[in-house]
């Protein structure tokens, strides 16, 4: 068989060195070696995987980078939770208003591991959002979204949104008086719009009212499309990570950059640990609840969203009447249009808190205002709360129980 | 290979893939958005008996009524408050006009609150404080031999 010459090296190349090296030598046992490649050369000429693998390892971390940055390699976990155990339960799920609450029922009572995993799911959810809003007010104060990090930001302000149509979407799944009520007022809000309201309000539920069609919308939304956009999304975020490094602290120390293997590796795998440990915790210590039966017809129920959507709730009590647009639309799409805008607005050379103020106060105070109406929000007393009664049954849905 | 050759080539590629992507998105587009224009025909239904309602407050009506929810036909229950004065009747529908919560009756204060956002109605059904934008929608009614019937969708 023909062979291209090889070029002249004088030593044996290492398996370092080998990742980045034409593998070519005129050693000849390593010609033979190459010649009859063991399992791992013969995949690394392929894929190139020592490259990949020690360009990723060897990522220069700037000094001062340490335990606030391994809050995105713990979201990616904890996504990758969410994916799995969605991917379970959707074996046992069934996408109907006849049989969404049974079949959640069934993974509650009667699946061997069912209370666990659907817990993993639903609590997994709750310390997704948790991750996010932490990791993205890392990215804040730090001001890492500064030139040439723009896009890593814009890229991430879409998964965080992508997180948040996640929640809403996988809300109504379990067909139960929280999750029909909470769309009920959820979709509403997408009727508020002006022109274009109404419309929308058919589009989103697939017809006049949350019914079947809005199962399956919300279904196909959940399991398919924001899957997708998330994926694909954390793939161009992953990638621009790479390709401008970590921001590092605000005000560059001196030294030399470590490679990310084997100190942040580390750092990220204690705070994966403790994520995932706590996450596990909740799921065999608070059980997933299942109210009743979603029920249209009954009067005495009062919706109440999950907790991190409790300000934006909060924030629709107190508008007087006629003001909902700015509760439902304007406020919304403002506070997210400045984080799309943020690295745009901020005009400044350095990411120093103290020399950018106006967006350190702006920030500082959006974030109280959602934290105090969020808490106003968990004080508050619920509203009476009724099961249905026994004698009620709903829309073909009855408990079989 | 020629500039306007390569250039050619370039647009017809162009062409085919806005054919492409135009034959996957409209129809799809179509499907999912035909709910938006679906609007239900309205009729009559009855939902109770005169002698039922009692006089001087609201009553809440649970009927049923055959409907097409997507891809099957139920027997859907719904609810409604029949406020009867006399001879006079009125619907009034329970969906809060601010997010669509149900609003409860009471009968002491004869108002109609929403456990929500906390608005509260009149017993006719407007506004009396709160952040709804507008009265508890009333449906037309008329009462034919006894029987209150229901100008709804149907």
């Amino acid at each position: 068989m023909a062979r291209t010459p090889l070029p002249i090296k004088e030593h044996t190349i290492s398996p370092e060195e080998r990742a980045d090296e034409t593998r070519v030598t005129t050693h000849p046992e390593e010609e033979l070696r190459l010649a009859r490649p063991s399992l791992r050369d013969w995949l690394d000429l392929r894929l190139g995987w020592y490259g990949f693998v020690r360009k990723n390892l060897d990522e220069p971390m700037p000094p001062g980078v340490g335990w606030w940055q391994t809050l995105g390699n713990l979201l990616m976990t904890l996504l990758a939770f969410q994916f799995i155990t969605g991917f379970a339960l959707a074996m046992y799920y069934s996408a109907s208003p006849e049989t969404a609450y049974d079949s959640v029922k069934h993974i509650n009572t009667e699946v061997p591991l069912g209370n666990f995993v659907r817990g993993l799911h639903v609590w997994g959810s709750t310390l997704i959002v948790m991750a996010v809003v932490a990791h993205t007010l890392r990215v804040f104060f730090w001001g890492s979204y500064k030139k040439p990090r723009e896009l890593t930001w814009l890229v991430g302000v879409f998964i965080f949104q992508v997180i948040l149509a996640f929640s809403f979407t996988g809300y109504l799944l379990p067909w139960d008086q929280k999750a029909y009520w909470a769309t009920v007022v959820g979709t509403r809000i997408a009727a508020t719009i002006p022109f274009v309201g109404d419309a929308l309000l058919y589009l989103v539920r697939g017809g006049a009212e949350v019914g079947s069609l809005t199962l399956t919308r919300f279904y196909a939304l959940h399991v398919m499309a924001l899957p997708a956009a998330l994926i694909g999304l954390m793939g161009i975020h992953l990638y621009l990570v790479r390709r401008h490094h970590i921001a590092g602290p605000v005000l560059p120390r001196r030294g030399k950059p470590v490679p990310f293997y084997p100190d942040q590796l580390f750092k990220d795998a204690v705070v994966q640990l403790v994520g995932v440990g706590f996450l596990v915790y909740l799921a065999l210590a608070f059980k997933p609840a299942l109210e009743a039966v979603a029920n249209p017809t009954q009067v005495e129920f009062a919706p109440r969203p999950e907790w991190y959507f409790l300000g934006l709730y909060e924030l629709l009590k107190i508008m007087p009447s006629g003001w909902e647009l700015v509760a439902t639309f304007v406020v919304p799409t403002g506070v997210t249009l400045g984080m799309i805008f943020l690295p745009w607005l901020d005009r400044s050379e350095s990411r120093h808190p103290a020399r950018r103020q106006w967006v350190i106060v702006t920030g500082i105070g959006i974030i109280l205002m959602i934290g105090l109406l969020t808490l106003k929000g968990i004080l508050e007393t619920p509203p009476p709360h009724h099961s249905a009664p026994a004698d009620l049954k709903a829309t073909k849905t009855s408990d079989s129980s | 290979m020629s500039p306007g050759r390569r250039k050619m080539l370039g647009a017809i590629v162009a062409v085919i893939n806005v054919g492409i992507v135009g034959a996957i998105v409209g129809p799809v587009m179509g499907f999912v958005t035909s709910p938006m224009n679906q609007r239900g025909k309205k009729g009559w239904v009855k939902i109770a008996r005169i002698e039922e309602i009692p006089d001087g407050r609201a009553t809440e009506i649970r009927y049923s009524m055959r409907t097409k929810d997507g891809y099957h036909v139920v027997d859907r229950e719904y609810s409604i408050y029949v406020r009867r004065d006399g001879e006079q009747v009125m619907c009034i529908d329970p969906a809060c006009t601010h997010l669509g919560c149900r609003v409860e009756y009471q009968v002491d204060r004869d108002r109609f609150l929403c456990p929500c956002h906390g608005g509260v109605f009149d017993k006719h059904g407007g506004v009396v404080s709160g952040p709804p934008p507008k009265g508890l929608i009333r449906h037309l009614v008329k009462v034919e031999g006894g029987n209150i019937l229901l100008h709804r969708e149907v």
